[in-house]
């Protein structure tokens, strides 16, 4: 029974999310109850997977003998259905009050709840042709998301975004090739597939193999010098920059290398060769690159958006370390990460919901009049930067012991550049804080006058209109209540994180 | 009992945190005060949290409870308070200048405005800087530093002006920088320390640290600096001279005097609580420590001479002399460590009254350059001698404090082996002191023995592009200048007195200094 389950929450989300635009709804509060129904429901679903724990996969559609679309619940799919399964509810709530100015809405949320599916599909995946599978299907259907506003801006990222990740996926076929080829089976096992006698001779090979595998899915974990798309990409409406952009898109992609690096290629027969060297120097590049963008950069969402780039190269640097104990860091900094982003996403969305301004200089002051969402992003910012008591401390404490305990010499480089970029995260997080509370330019017109100045230099076309300093407001209890349960969250996770460590450790564990 | 250590911490934290919030805004704060007259609600609950909470982290720190665990921040790193010797020598200078620069601020405080976010920060920083001192472990040293950084940041911005933010952020970055490079050693030491409990003499497995010898001092100098940085060690010295100035007069009394001692602090438990004297004896990071130590001393004395800015001057003059506790703490010997303590001691009164001092003026004159001081000693004597005796503390003149800490400063450097720096620390402390001389006793003398024969009166408008804090007592004429109020002269001329008078009868303290260097080295 519970093994169905497994294939419902996938295709729930996916069928009800089709049926958006066909369904005759007479309001929009009845398209809201409908979406957040099925949404609530299927992580409802899901969470009662997590709980009940089905040993057994379910095969949902058979190609060959051996090539089959299955689901099965492991470990580290636990982490990742549990994570999007709380988020996306919370997201959907927010989405509703955030597109409510928007057009096309019904396509919009048609898309956004396939995404779930999809995404819980690649969390779900038994072995590494469904996780290919819908792999592929998550670039398409995500990128109508990225398109909606439909400006020359939009179909550009959308057209960006498109290239980097098929072009990626191509790369990580190769892998899924050679696994199929050269592995015992195409199932996820932890310590992976590989046969060492089929290999025989061909170990380089091989290792070159793993190296396209690892960056054809690190495009879509942005990884240098693949991260053009994500700052692109944020032109998309908030709730998808927010949900799928620091969330279940680019973590599908740190997902992946998780699971090749440990279930299909193995650490053993990774570790400590050249191929580790060659994907670890991009990483350790990228958590700098990452940071220095986004301090260089005046677009609120987009410098957002860098600091995902450089953020989710903490993760793969965990993968890339190839010790369990790495793995447990990825873990650890792949949920932090995700409920600080996303805060800080939806922070960013109410400012521009609400004030219509986009661009950093423009926010000077605004604090006193959103002092709740203000507060909010600094805390996240202090997250991100790894205060302790909050989430991105443990992540970062777990990372680094990880990069100590393994004997590679790149690791202590890569400790050094998570301290840079600590450094960074604090600078260009806190100066946004700061300038809004206490505004530098103590005259409030001043300060109007620079922000209407700024958005016609930017060119953007008349969508959203700034809104007086005067009139700007914190927004409504849909936008806010979220904000509040990251908070809790993000407080909850810093000060008390052993259950959750130890469930990581006890997934690493299985892996030697 | 070892609960009761969380008192004085939560306490201020949670009382300023609750002023932070928009509560009773017509009661308390500032549209309160514009009606009422004397003692506001404001002042009575910040001033009866903060005498509560000294009293109690006092009785705390000299009486039973010793040590507890809060709670585990993750696995093995637990929050965790031990009292100590060295934790209650810096409690009990934090607690008393914390309350005094509190009565002081009440008067203060009232041309700046926004009186109640300041006292809010004022009460949360006490709280964090009580855990700080409390620290048992690294890891919880360095939960309360990076705190610290964070909730002292807005006293720093105080006056709202694009260079009060901007100091602000310079003094946030350097800080957290700082920190940082402090993270980064931790978590080596977290790796070859048995534990990163403080313990006198050090925790580092020797065994385990055999082989990666070179890593770790890397590690351990990294961590000197980060940690320096708040203590104003070059190189990452400049935010101290940029942010002290534009705080509020309190609040730069409190940088100087306290704050920047928490850098102080955080390398007395590396070094000598963690990693231990005898590993870095001897090696490049000793020797590179007090070529820093030294060149700071003397470089902020330079910059202090040459320097016009009042408050600036001070600050450069902090730069140099926390310094000078830096380079008796790199010497590594048992006389030397007792003078740096000493000097955390007389620096820290010092310093503080000279900061007060400053406010006074500002408060009363808007005075903020050196040149505008001429004759003020006439309108304000007790003001001035109070500066004086302070000023005396801090070029080391027999009796007072400065006197003391600075011979066994000395002492200590000509005892060790350290070659050519046996001598050569002494005589640039000497050179400072002669520096100090100049810039800090020229003011006095002109203040009582003006070269004109009228304080000139330069109106506060010119000065108040150097310095935001003179914005609210825009230029009074010199002839109505009179003496400072009661509540800001009696914490003035306590401090100044304690300055002193810790230098005329030394020998309580120099035995429990004594009793600390001996148990770590």
């Amino acid at each position: 029974m519970s093994v169905i389950i497994l294939a419902v929450v996938v295709l729930l989300p996916i069928v009800g999310g089709a049926l958006i635009p066909v369904l005759p709804f007479r309001k929009r509060t009845q398209m809201m109850v409908y979406t957040e129904g099925i949404v609530l429901l299927n992580s409802v679903l899901a969470l009662s997977v997590l709980l009940t724990r089905p040993e057994d996969a379910f095969v949902l559609f058979r190609f060959t003998s051996n090539l089959t679309l299955s689901f099965k619940l492991d470990g580290l799919g636990t982490v990742f259905v549990g994570l999007i399964s709380i988020l996306w509810p919370l997201a959907t709530l927010y989405a509703f009050e955030y597109m409510k100015h928007e057009e096309h809405e019904k396509f919009f949320f048609m898309f956004y709840t396939m995404t779930f599916g999809i995404t819980m599909g690649i969390a779900l995946a038994e072995d590494i042709v469904t996780m290919y599978c819908f792999y592929e299907m998550l670039t398409l259907v995500t990128v109508p998301l990225v398109l909606h506003t439909l400006t020359r801006e939009a179909v550009l990222a959308g057209r960006n975004y498109l290239y980097y990740s098929l072009g990626g996926a191509a790369f990580a076929f190769i892998g899924v090739i050679f696994i199929l080829i050269y592995g015992t089976s195409p199932d996820f096992t932890a310590g992976g597939v590989l046969d060492l006698d089929k290999i025989g001779s061909r170990t380089n090979l091989l290792l070159l193999i793993y190296v396209f595998c690892f960056f054809g899915f690190s495009v879509k974990a942005a990884m240098f010098p693949f991260s053009g798309w994500l700052p692109q990409a944020g032109v998309a409406p908030t709730p998808v920059t927010a949900l799928l952009h620091a969330v279940a898109v680019v973590k599908a992609g740190a997902f992946a290398t998780m699971r090749i690096t440990y279930y299909s290629f193995g650490t053993e027969f990774l570790r400590g060769t050249w191929a580790q060297t060659v994907v670890l120097i991009p990483v350790i590049f990228t958590i700098v690159y990452g940071c220095s963008r986004a301090l260089k950069e005046t677009h609120l969402k987009r410098r957002l958006a860098w600091s995902t780039v450089s953020n989710l190269s903490y993760i793969l640097f965990g993968v890339a370390l190839m010790t369990p104990l790495g793995l447990t860091g990825a873990l650890t900094h792949m949920v932090c990460h995700a409920v600080i982003k996303i805060c800080s996403f939806f922070c960013a969305g109410a400012i521009i919901c609400q004030s219509g301004r986009e661009y950093i200089f423009q926010l000077d002051g605004l604090g006193r009049k959103m002092p709740k969402v203000f507060a909010v992003f600094t805390v996240s910012g202090l997250a991100l930067m790894g205060v302790p008591g909050l989430p991105g401390f443990i992540s970062k404490w777990n990372l680094v012991k990880a990069a100590l305990d393994s004997a590679h010499p790149l690791a202590i480089v890569g400790v050094a550049a998570l301290m840079i970029s600590a450094l960074l995260t604090a600078i260009y997080m806190l100066t946004i804080s700061v300038r809004a509370f206490v505004p530098s330019n103590a005259d409030r017109y001043a300060v109007t006058q620079t922000a209407e100045k700024g958005v016609k230099r930017s060119k953007k076309k008349a969508e959203r209109k700034i809104v007086p300093y005067d009139e700007v407001r914190d927004p409504g209890w849909m936008m806010i209540l979220p904000l509040c349960i990251f908070v809790i969250a993000m407080v909850c996770l810093g000060l008390h994180p052993q259950p959750l460590l130890a469930f990581f450790g006890s997934i690493a564990a299985e892996i030697h | 009992m070892g609960v009761c250590i969380l008192i004085p911490v939560l306490l201020p934290v949670i009382a300023g945190a609750l002023l932070l919030l928009p509560l009773q805004r017509d009661k308390i704060g500032e549209e309160a005060d514009q009606r009422q007259s004397g003692l506001s609600l404001l002042h009575r609950i910040v001033g009866s949290v903060m005498a509560v909470s000294a009293a109690v982290s006092l009785i705390v720190a000299w009486t039973g409870a010793d040590s507890f665990t809060w709670f585990e921040l993750m696995e093995g790193l637990p929050v965790y308070f031990h009292i100590d010797d060295v934790g209650r020598l810096f409690i009990t200078v934090i607690s008393i200048v914390w309350v005094l620069v509190c009565f002081y601020s009440f008067t203060y405080m009232e041309h700046e405005g926004k009186e109640r976010r300041f006292f809010a920060f004022y009460l949360i920083v006490y709280g964090i800087l009580a855990a700080l001192c409390f620290s048992g472990n690294l890891v919880t040293l360095y939960l309360f530093y990076e705190l610290m950084t964070l909730a002292s940041m807005p006293m720093v911005l105080h006056s709202g002006t694009h260079e009060a933010v901007m100091a602000a952020l310079k003094y946030l970055f350097y800080s957290l920088c700082g920190a940082y490079m402090g993270l980064f050693g931790i978590f080596f030491l977290y790796k070859y320390c048995d534990s990163l409990t403080f313990t006198a003499g050090g925790t580092l497995n020797l065994a385990l640290a055999d082989g990666h010898t070179g890593i770790l001092l890397a590690a351990v100098f990294l961590m000197i600096i980060g940690f320096g940085a708040k203590a104003g060690m070059f190189p990452l010295h400049a935010w101290l001279p940029a942010a002290h100035p534009v705080a509020p007069s309190p609040a730069s009394a409190v940088l100087s005097g306290i704050i920047a001692k928490v850098g102080v602090l955080a390398v007395i438990r590396v070094v000598y609580y963690i990693v231990g004297s005898e590993f870095i004896r001897g090696t490049w990071v000793q020797t590179a420590w007090m070529v820093l130590a030294l060149l700071t001393v003397f470089m902020g004395s330079m910059l202090a001479v040459r320097e016009p800015v009042f408050k600036k001057r001070l600050a450069y003059s902090t730069v140099s002399q926390v310094s000078y506790i830096l380079f008796g703490l790199a010497v590594l010997s048992q006389t030397a460590m007792e003078g740096a303590l000493l000097h955390v001691v007389s620096h820290a009164f010092a310093k503080c009254t000279l900061f007060l001092t400053a406010g006074i003026f500002l408060y009363r004159a808007g005075f903020a350059r050196v040149e505008q001081l001429d004759g003020i000693g006439k309108k304000m004597p007790k003001t001035l001698w109070c500066y004086t005796l302070a000023a005396l503390t801090l070029v080391g003149i027999p009796p007072t404090s400065g006197f003391i800490s600075k011979w066994y400063l000395a002492q200590g450097s000509l005892e060790a082996e350290l070659g050519g720096f046996s001598w050569v620390g002494p005589a640039i402390l000497l050179l400072s002191a002669l520096l100090t001389a100049a810039y800090l006793l020229t003011i006095m003398t002109n203040g009582f023995f003006p070269k004109k024969k009228e304080p000139v009166a330069v109106s506060a408008r010119e000065s108040g592009k150097e310095n935001a804090d003179c914005a609210g007592a825009a230029g009074k004429q010199a002839a109505e200048l009179t003496e400072a109020p009661v509540g800001m002269l009696v914490p003035l001329a306590i401090l100044a007195a304690i300055a002193v008078l810790l230098g005329v009868f030394p020998n309580p303290l120099i035995r429990f200094v004594s009793e600390i260097a001996a148990s770590v080295l």
